[in-house]
């Protein structure tokens, strides 16, 4: 009774299970946005006042969610079957995301050349499990860009669009992540 | 027959001789009430169940008269159905009222009076150490007064253990860095085993202790001796 | 033993020698029977299809496995068990922690939850007319990581690591502080890796069940075991990343010096809570799915309709609701307050009402119908009052103040068996049993699993019903000696015998199964009269079972078009089934896993490294490999013409 060509269907299918894929994801990070509340502000310092610096915060926050607005970009071209404004669109994703990424290494590196470790105390632990966490979900995003660029060139269109389309969903996923991070960890001890 | 015999025997004697069902303090007598009325109303479901299995399973079990038939197709039945979600809200309910009774009571373990005797109960890998007020200190053994009301301080120095003593009261765990309480006041002057009753390493199975209850003035006479 | 090696001496526990005697005999055996027999091409086959069926028949393979290995575990616990004060080879202290940790991680993760995935893979495609499930690729995947968690927790015994810490791994216990070394990484890897399979397979479960339903199939007309199917995956969906993050974090206080779950600095009790979120719905996970298995049958062998479907759906899906608020009944000795332990009681009380619905539903499904004795039936008989006697059990032990005298003694480990192999363990045979002709063509000897089922099910009443009165004399759980004034000795003695006998039976279910092989008979289609689809089909079925789609328009169609003698109306133009596949790729990332594990279980950053990129890699690979390229293209071809 399907009316619909094969490759539709299949993607229904695919976006059906990334949806609850996403859905996992978004358990997972409930359970890390709860630990951080429960043990953040720590019994001892250091402190989570104390540590973060709102110029970083502010750069790596605008480098990712500008990111998802040039994957806009890149969608709108995958509907009108643009290659080049799709190409342009993930690589001025990948250079955003790439500056977040080197805005929160560099938040890392302080804390850590600071002596501020895993297991210096527990918001440091929690901190660094939830906010790693998301800094390996774009990581892999990165990459992922770089997969897909590659894959823009060898695979059937409808295919292509398939995968574009999925990564899209994971990479707004992401970002609507860093929000609530923003929200969680960051914005109640900056101000 | 023969060997199986004493086998029987034991199990008849030990069987009425369930110490969490044989409670000297009048806690550990609400804990066992508990335990017998839910088991009386869990008994009546289990044995409505079991009436109508034995029932269905005889009577429409296959056999050469039936075995070509073909039974009526049978949505359900409302009344039916009402009737088996209602009655075990009723069963529940009289379970639960008496639940949410005693264990708002086990909870409350603030001191009733001056008089009350505090011990700490310190729970490490793998022994007890339970300290009184006046500094005395003893291992493995609990000493208590009968007929007085005693508030333990239940703390613990590594991992998670729970004091346990079941014809007592039941147990509450000791938890690294809080404290729990318990309020009891044993009405039996005897000894009772009491254990470990969560899982805490190597020698989990050997923390045990005794729990002495004696008369009053043996216990003053008791606490005063130096150890 | 002590062992001189390069002139250091090392000591070897006599078990771990007999364990590694026993791979030195039965390799070379397994080895013979393949070569003589010729299975490889078999072997070939299975361990590279994407196909549901072989998958899921792989899953209940190694499930059993799985099941002998911890089912020896127990059988030693309780012979060191038998008499006050024994000494049992090895196992006091230390290793009989081992020992119980073993039997109820391995019992719990690598059998009860994976046999039912691979009963849901056998089944619930061929019930709700779907030629496979929605990604067969990711299907394999999932199998593989099950597998390569369950061999990682497997071997740490061989390695004489085997975890200690029990099943619940409670915290500051499970920390580095307490039980120092690899033993209890074994756990957290073990049940990391595997656990990523089991969400992979819910996901798939759903999208299979959301998508890919016959024409007509509605919701309102899928069988039980698809609906139970669904409800579980849900669960699954919630409780499995909790679990996920749980491990996560014990992992940063083993590996790298964290303090989430250590007294005084961190919260002991956050892991119990994070636990049981997960563990509590885990209970339902592994029930739902055998509750919606002895509907089909029941309904099955009465030759009558499931009583009250609709109530059935209602329950099912309370059920599941609950049993997201109900993990503090774990933690009633915990000190949270009056408030909270009464809340979490009556909740707790509260999913007796919609199991006791389908009780009395199952029951009445068997009123006037009528009830064939086959080995399936009798074990879904004798699911009943087993399963009503554990529920029963689960009610006294919600009653938080009553709970203070239960918890943690023998009546919570007669309960929990009670429900556990009342309803999952019964349940996997039982569908085993009627699933049989599905999986391999031939039918199971009726016989042999009479006697299995009498002597499993009079060996597990010996075994547990005891137990309830043993803990309520005051038996602690987890200890592995009692003294004879503890007065537990006549309880512990027949539980014992029990015991044996329940592994005597498991004799007759291996026999029947090579009995079968060797001589059984062809099954044919529709063996058992049945009233779903995967009757429907051929007896094992092909790869692509619907190409001629049936159009549904009733619950139990197949039934009404045997007994009305019409044939099931075809589908004309059906949607794309998902496409099939041969591939390595899932065997990889395996391997890659196990690779990475080990990195992480004895803290070698190099293999870290290496097992890192090599399970990346298989993104990579997957990337430009996807089954699907050959058929999308086609189509662009056709649709340019």
């Amino acid at each position: 009774m399907s009316s619909k060509l094969m490759s539709e269907e299949l993607f229904a299918d695919k976006k059906t299970g990334f949806f609850i894929y996403l859905f996992v994801e978004a358990i997972m990070f409930t359970t890390l946005f709860a630990t951080y509340l429960i043990y953040t502000p720590p019994q001892t310092g250091p402190y989570p006042g104390e540590l973060f610096e709102w110029q970083t915060t502010l750069f790596a926050s605008l480098f990712l969610i500008s990111s998802s607005g040039t994957l806009l970009l890149s969608e709108k071209g995958l509907k009108e079957r643009k290659m080049k404004l799709i190409v342009a669109g993930v690589v001025i994703t990948f250079l955003l995301g790439a500056g977040f990424m080197y805005f929160e290494i560099e938040e890392f590196r302080k804390f850590i050349t600071d002596g501020h470790v895993v297991s210096t105390n527990n918001f440091l632990s929690a901190y660094y499990v939830l906010v790693g966490l998301h800094a390996v979900h774009v990581t892999f995003g990165l990459g992922w860009m770089i997969v897909l660029l590659v894959q823009g060139r060898l695979l059937p269109f409808n295919l292509f669009k398939e995968k574009h389309k999925i990564f899209n969903y994971y990479w707004h996923f992401v970002d609507a992540i860093w929000i609530i991070i923003l929200l969680v960890v960051y914005i109640p001890y900056l101000f | 027959m023969k060997k199986l015999l004493p086998v029987l025997i034991m199990l008849f004697l030990t069987g009425c001789n369930v110490r969490t069902l044989n409670p000297v303090s009048e806690t550990g007598a609400d804990q066992a009430f508990l335990i017998k009325l839910s088991f009386g109303i869990m008994m009546f479901v289990v044995a409505v169940v079991c009436v109508l299995f034995i029932i269905f399973t005889v009577k429409y079990h296959e056999n050469d008269l039936n075995r070509k038939d073909i039974p009526k197709h049978e949505e359900g039945s409302r009344v039916l159905e009402i009737l088996w979600t209602t009655i075990p809200f009723v069963l529940l309910a009289i379970l639960a009222v008496p639940t949410v009774m005693y264990t708002f009571q086990a909870s409350n373990t603030e001191a009733g009076s001056e008089d009350t005797l505090h011990v700490d109960v310190i729970a490490e890998q793998w022994n007890w150490t339970f300290a009184y007020e006046n500094g005395k200190e003893t291992h493995k053994e609990l000493v208590l007064p009968v007929d007085r009301e005693v508030v333990l301080h239940l703390k613990s120095t590594d991992v998670i253990h729970s004091f346990w003593v079941p014809r007592l009261i039941g147990k509450r765990d000791t938890i690294p860095g809080e404290e729990n309480e318990l309020k009891v006041t044993p009405d039996q002057t005897g000894t009772y085993q009491g254990k470990c009753a969560e899982f805490c390493g190597l020698g989990h199975t050997d923390m045990r202790f005794d729990t002495e209850v004696i008369p009053a003035e043996e216990f003053e006479e008791w606490l005063s001796e130096e150890k | 033993m002590e062992f001189s090696f390069n002139g250091k001496s090392v000591f070897v526990p006599t078990d771990v020698i007999a364990g590694w005697l026993s791979v030195l005999i039965i390799t070379p055996i397994v080895l013979y029977i393949i070569i003589k027999n010729r299975y490889w091409s078999t072997i070939l086959d299975y361990t590279t299809t994407t196909n549901h069926r072989k998958i899921g028949t792989l899953y209940i393979l190694f499930s059993m496995l799985f099941f002998l290995r911890a089912g020896v575990d127990a059988l030693f616990m309780r012979t060191q068990l038998l008499t006050p004060e024994n000494e049992f080879w090895v196992f006091q202290g230390e290793k009989y922690n081992e020992l119980f940790t073993t039997h109820g991680t391995m019992m719990i993760f690598f059998v009860a939850t994976p046999i039912l995935i691979g009963l849901m893979n056998v089944a619930v495609p061929l019930q709700i007319g779907a030629n496979d499930l929605a990604f067969p690729y990711l299907n394999l995947v999932g199998f593989y990581l099950f597998l390569t968690g369950g061999t990682i927790f497997f071997l740490a015994f061989f390695f004489n690591a085997a975890p200690n810490m029990g099943w619940t791994a409670y915290a500051p216990l499970s920390t580095d502080s307490y039980t120092p070394g690899p033993n209890n990484n074994f756990y957290i890897f073990g049940l990391q890796v595997s656990g990523l399979g089991t969400i992979f397979a819910a996901i798939n479960m759903m999208a299979t069940i959301i998508r890919l339903r016959a024409p007509g199939l509605t919701l309102s007309r899928m069988p039980l075991f698809p609906w139970a199917t669904l409800i579980t995956s849900f669960l699954i969906l919630i409780a499995f990343p909790v679990l996920a993050i749980a491990l996560l974090l014990l992992q940063f206080d083993r590996l790298y010096d964290a303090t989430f779950f250590l007294g005084e600095l961190g919260h002991p009790v956050y892991w119990q809570h994070l636990f049981w979120i997960f563990g509590h719905p885990e209970v339902y996970i592994i029930a739902l799915p055998a509750f919606g298995i002895f509907s089909d049958i029941i309904s099955n062998f009465s030759r009558k309709n499931v009583f009250g479907y609709t109530s059935m759906v209602i329950s099912l899906t309370l059920i599941g609701l609950l049993a997201l608020m109900v993990w503090v009944h774990h933690m009633f000795t915990v000190g949270l307050g009056a408030f909270s332990n009464t809340f979490f009681a009556i909740t707790s009380m509260l999913i007796a009402v919609p199991t006791g619905i389908k009780v009395f539903n199952w029951l009445f499904t068997m009123r006037r119908g009528v009830i064939s004795m086959k080995a399936p039936m009798m074990f879904a008989l004798g699911f009943i009052p087993t399963f009503v006697m554990g529920g029963v059990t689960g009610v006294m032990l919600s009653s938080a103040a009553a709970d203070m005298q239960f918890h943690d003694s023998y009546f919570v480990v007669a309960h929990l068996h009670y429900v556990i192999i009342g309803s999952t363990i019964l349940a996997a045979f039982a569908a085993i049993y009627y699933w049989y002709p599905i999986m391999t063509g031939k039918i199971l000897d009726d016989t042999l699993g009479k006697w299995h089922f009498w002597l499993f099910l009079i060996g597990f009443h010996l075994t547990f019903f005891l137990q309830h009165l043993a803990g309520l004399d005051g038996m602690p759980r987890r200890v592995y000696e009692y003294t004879q004034e503890d007065g537990v000795w006549s309880y512990n003695f027949i539980s014992s015998i029990g015991a044996y006998l329940m592994a005597v039976s498991m004799l007759f279910f291996l026999w029947n199964i090579i009995k079968t092989h060797r001589s059984g008979a062809k099954a044919g289609d529709d063996p058992w009269d049945g009233r779903t689809l995967e009757w429907s089909v051929p007896s094992p079925p092909p790869e692509h079972p619907f190409e001629r789609m049936p159009v549904i328009d009733r619950r139990d169609m197949f039934w009404w078009s045997k007994i009305n003698n019409k044939p099931l109306p075809v589908a004309k133009n059906p949607r794309p089934s998902p496409i099939a596949r041969r591939t390595f790729q899932p065997m990889f990332l395996a391997g890659s896993l196990f690779i990475l594990s080990f990195g992480f279980i004895y803290g070698w950053v190099w293999v870290q490294i290496l097992g890192g990129i090599l399970s990346l890699s298989t993104f990579v690979i997957r990337a430009f490999s996807d089954e699907r390229t050959e058929a999308y293209k086609r189509e662009e071809e056709e649709n340019e013409q």
